[in-house]
């Protein structure tokens, strides 16, 4: 081992590149799939490829300012962080703006701020936090429970909205740091024995009727092929069309001729999928799990507790939102409204992400003593 | 750094416990990649199951998504009258339709509303005929929401096409006739499949919003008419816009007709019926006595085919319903009447192919007859003649329309001396059955009527009575029960002036297809040889040729033109308190009296057959044998003209 006392100015620069490839794949399949709306790549600002190339500037342009600045100083600032966050859950539900029945977003700007993605990272950081400042009491019920209401409340806040998907987001984030921060075993089996217990009651207890109705439409889609079926039927008939090689960019039949709904943001991957087959979904996927595995590998370099719940955390909500995001387009999962991150339409989302990466370069560069890891 | 529980990690035991921190965080952050591994084997399998195991069968279903097969119509066959020039031609007449399937449930409010502004049609009622179409088996078949919309409409509606998802203008050809309303009654008119036809139809490949012929040749010939439907590949998106079509399987444009009717003769039989002041319900026939054909055939008053084709005004529709003169009725053949006198044609060629009469049979005719009851003989019953002619004999009876001299043919005389056999009721019943009274014709226009051929056993079962003697005299005279359509009486004159053929007439000479080729020819349809020598047709030809010279015909005399004819007034509704009844007119005859070419039957609802019928039918034969030649048209129907070709 190499003791040093100055930071490694190491920077991930596969983590980055894994990170820009996906963002540009998405940018394609927004691309191709705003065609129908937008006609050819149009001048205008207005076109979701420049929006969304725009919003990929500014969160590169954050990741690497985070990353020069000491991850430790989150520390003092997680608290805060975390309320301010909640602050901004709470407003979405007062002012927010609906679509789809839900209300999520802000108006700011001149564009629209998700709060739940910004509350995400927020959620991780005080998690953090938390844990690494009771380390020494991790066997203690209280912390156990204490940490399980800090990931309750922002995901309450969020299922009010009503937005399952992102509420669930909160609860994958708290069950992966709370097992790397050292949980007893006997706790984390009480709280899944509880939480089987209650699942099938508690889904038909608080679910919305849309979702009843989503998961008997997910269970056979042909009930209403016309209606709540066709996003999911599309959605299939496009993926399974593209066969190994897929139809060409653009040339997707299901994507150009609308029959896929929502074609940039929730199933942006039937686009991908259709357009450039089973062997383009390997290359997204292979990114993915190349940028999951860099995440872990800050995990495993970093210095101290927080830093590596920090990137934990981070890589679990990237690897449930593209298990998700994916598994619902090729029906595995019941209909769930969550981005497949940096490759769906939307700032918040891929700014989020972005930030959150350069904290684990953060992480990775301002260790203290060089250490070898996996 | 993180402290771990004092467990064994189960996944691997061979590590001895808290030898390292760093170790441990290890081996915990290996449930982590783990989990990245599950979650992608998951996402990896059920990928390469849809993309690649069953890749080809949502491959099949992409392409059915976007690809409908749609029906393309034929367009309907053209009409000709027989010197080739067209009646009728398709024009196009504009729709707004709607096809559940295509319009996205939460729009369907404000697409309905939508559709009010531009057409006028209730927003209600779209909806309502649209959530029908969802609830149907078929949501992709078009709904009519309006019909026959203006140039302007049509042109907003395509103009907001792009809000209105689901939404299309469909053009249709539908009929203008253009023959004129004198061939109303023969050509008949289109329609819109009706709803409750609908289920039949559709297996013969008829689409809701489709027309086809409702009366008429149209209704008669509807499968000649129609062609065959085409198929056409289109791809769609999702919102029913056409892309592009991809094939099309051409419809078969349907065959076109060739009419016997002669649009001149038509014409001017139209314009004598109407001008007589007995106008009101009449009818007239005229057939050429060597193939059955019908040259002309009118009924009045007219109706406009035009009114009840496409997009029907219900204004003329309601006037026409109620109307005591029964326009939409065609008197030709739809009605039966009491024939009068001009069914002595049958008792007197059956009185002498029977023996019952010769030329040369004389009988008194006094102006009546009287006859006692079998039973009491101080109860008598009278019949009586029109007029008082003394002596006659075969000649004199048919000229004079004698109804002694008829009562005697038929039904004999046995009182007061007298003992002459006469044919009796069955022998009657059977030669008016081979000239085809009591039954249809047979003629290419639908709703023909059967007439009434009275019968011992037909009374009985109708009136519950028995047949007498009276019965026997007033069907001998063309009266009492017996009732026959226009075309049937003239189909009867045809026969006896060409020998007892008797025809099944026919409105349409030939069907050619669209491009040229005879698919039915012109050929003569014979429905049977009536069993009476040409010997003894001769001898009534030569009666009724007599009729007109001399006879109570006299009226139908024509200078230069041999006619022969017989007249009929016959009795019909209540008796008027002065003892006379209302009578239809009726003459029946053919032209030249010794070469035929040429039948007539003229019948009025009201009127004298000698005064008011006589004189049109003799103008009607006179005019067809006389007229200078027709203007040919131009070109026959074959295939340099096609079939629905419209402006």
């Amino acid at each position: 081992m190499n003791l040093r006392n100055t930071p490694t100015r190491e920077f991930d620069f596969i983590l980055l590149l894994a990170a820009v490839a996906l963002t540009i794949y998405g940018a394609l399949l927004i691309y191709s799939g705003s065609l129908t709306t937008y006609g050819s790549p149009g001048q205008a600002l207005s076109h979701p490829v420049s929006r969304q190339l725009a919003f990929a500037v500014i969160g590169l342009v954050a990741m690497v300012a985070l990353a020069r600045f000491d991850y430790r100083a989150f520390g003092p600032l997680s608290l805060a962080l975390y309320v301010l966050s909640l602050a901004g859950l709470l407003f979405v539900l007062v002012v927010g703006s609906s679509a789809y029945g839900s209300r999520r977003w802000i108006p700011m700007a001149g564009t629209q701020v998700q709060p739940s993605e910004i509350a995400k990272v927020c959620t991780v950081i005080m998690l953090a936090k938390y844990f690494s400042d009771n380390q020494e009491r991790m066997a203690s019920l209280r912390v156990f429970l204490t940490s399980m209401v800090i990931a309750a409340v922002p995901a309450a806040l969020v299922l009010l909205e009503p937005d399952l998907g992102s509420a669930m987001v909160f609860g994958v984030i708290w069950v992966a740091m709370v097992i790397i921060a050292g949980a007893r075993p006997s706790h984390l089996a009480g709280m899944f024995g509880a939480v089987l217990a209650a699942l099938p009651v508690g889904i038909w207890a608080i679910a919305h009727d849309y979702q009843k109705a989503r998961i008997s439409v997910w269970l056979d889609p042909n009930k209403d092929p016309l209606g709540k079926g066709f996003n999911i039927l599309q959605a299939e008939i496009s993926i399974g069309s593209g066969g190994w090689f897929g139809k060409g960019l653009t040339h997707g039949t299901q994507t150009q001729l609308d029959y896929l709904r929502t074609q940039t943001t929730d199933y942006v991957f039937s686009v991908g999928a259709e357009e450039l087959g089973f062997m383009g979904a390997m290359l997204l996927l292979g990114l993915f799990a190349l940028m999951l595995f860099r995440c872990l590998r800050v995990a495993g370099m970093s210095d101290d507790a927080f830093g590596r719940l920090i990137a934990v955390g981070v890589m679990s909500f990237i690897l449930f939102q593209v298990f998700i995001n994916i598994g619902v387009n090729i029906r595995l999962v019941p209909v769930t409204g969550v981005p497949l991150p940096l490759v769906s339409q939307g700032g918040s989302s891929l700014i989020t992400i972005l930030a959150s990466l350069g904290i684990l370069q953060s992480i990775l560069g301002h260790r203290r003593r060089r250490g070898r890891a996996t | 750094m993180g402290v771990l529980t004092n467990r064994r990690r189960r996944w691997r035991s061979e590590y001895t416990e808290a030898a390292d921190p760093r170790q441990q965080i290890n081996r915990k952050l290996w449930v982590m990649r783990f989990a990245i591994v599950l979650a992608f084997a998951a996402l990896v399998v059920q990928l390469a199951r849809l993309q690649i195991v069953d890749g080809a069968q949502y491959r099949q279903r992409a392409a059915l998504n976007q690809i409908r097969i749609e029906p393309v119509s034929p367009s309907r066959g053209l009409i000709y009258d027989r010197n080739g020039v067209p009646v009728v031609q398709n024009v196009p007449s504009f729709s707004a339709v709607a096809i559940a399937a295509d319009i996205p449930k939460p729009r369907e409010v404000a697409i309905a509303g939508g559709l009010q502004q531009l057409t006028g049609v209730p927003a209600l009622e779209t909806i309502m005929k649209i959530e029908q179409a969802r609830q149907s088996n078929d949501p992709f078949a078009p709904v009519t929401i309006k019909d026959g919309m203006t140039a302007d409409e049509t042109f907003h509606l395509r103009e907001q096409l792009a809000e209105l998802p689901g939404v299309q203008v469909a053009v249709q050809p539908v009929r203008q006739y253009t023959g004129g309303p004198e061939l109303s009654d023969i050509l008949g008119y289109t329609g819109r499949v009706d709803p409750q036809d609908y289920a039949t139809l559709k297996g013969k490949g008829y689409l809701a919003s489709d027309y086809l012929g409702k009366a008429g040749v149209e209704a008669a010939y509807e499968s000649y008419l129609r062609g065959l439907p085409g198929r056409q590949e289109v791809e769609k998106d999702a919102t029913g816009r056409q892309i592009r079509v991809l094939g099309t399987q051409p419809a078969q444009p349907g065959d076109s007709l060739k009419l016997s009717i002669d649009l001149d003769l038509q014409k001017k039989v139209a314009q004598l019926l109407a001008a007589t002041p007995n106008g009101g319900q009449a009818a007239a026939v005229v057939m050429d006595v060597h193939t059955g054909e019908v040259l002309a055939l009118v009924s009045l008053p007219f109706y406009d085919n035009n009114v009840l084709s496409g997009k029907i005004n219900e204004t003329t529709l309601e006037q026409y319903l109620h109307d005591p003169n029964k326009p939409l009725v065609n008197h030709a053949l739809a009605e039966q009447y009491a024939p009068g006198s001009i069914f002595k044609q049958i008792t007197g060629t059956a009185a002498l192919q029977e023996g019952v009469a010769t030329p040369s049979t004389t009988i008194l005719a006094n102006g009546y007859i009287n006859v006692p009851n079998d039973y009491d003989p101080s109860i008598v019953y009278t019949f009586r003649d029109w007029n008082t002619f003394g002596p006659l004999n075969f000649y004199g009876g048919v000229a004079n329309s004698s109804d002694v001299y008829f009562y005697y043919l038929a039904g004999g005389y046995h009182a007061y001396g007298q003992n002459f056999n006469g044919l009796g009721i069955d022998r009657l019943v059977k030669y008016a059955g081979y000239y085809g009274i009591g039954r249809k014709t047979g003629i290419d226009i639908a709703g023909e009527a059967d007439g009434v051929l009275p019968s011992p056993a037909w009374k009985k079962a109708t009136f519950g009575d028995d047949w007498r003697l009276g019965d026997t005299y007033n069907m001998g005279i063309g009266q009492g029960f017996v009732a026959a359509t226009p075309i049937q009486m003239v189909r009867i004159t045809a026969a006896v002036a060409n020998g007892g053929t008797l025809f099944t007439p026919r409105v349409v000479s030939e069907v050619r297809d669209a491009q040229g080729h005879i698919v039915v020819p012109n050929e003569p349809k014979i429905e049977s040889h009536i069993p009476v020598t040409a010997a003894n047709f001769a001898v009534m030809r030569d009666a009724m040729a007599q009729a007109v010279l001399w006879g109570s015909a006299h009226p139908a005399f024509e200078p230069d033109l041999k006619i022969a004819g017989k007249t009929g007034t016959a009795e019909f509704g209540p008796r008027h308190p002065d003892g006379s009844y209302d009578t239809h007119a009726w003459f029946s005859g053919f032209a030249p009296a010794d070469n035929p070419q040429i039948a007539v039957t003229v019948f009025l609802l009201n009127g004298v057959g000698a005064t008011n019928a006589a004189p049109l039918g003799a103008k009607i034969l006179d005019y067809y044998l006389h007229r200078p030649q027709p203007q040919t048209a131009a070109a026959p129907p074959s295939g340099d003209i096609l079939p629905g070709s419209a402006p």
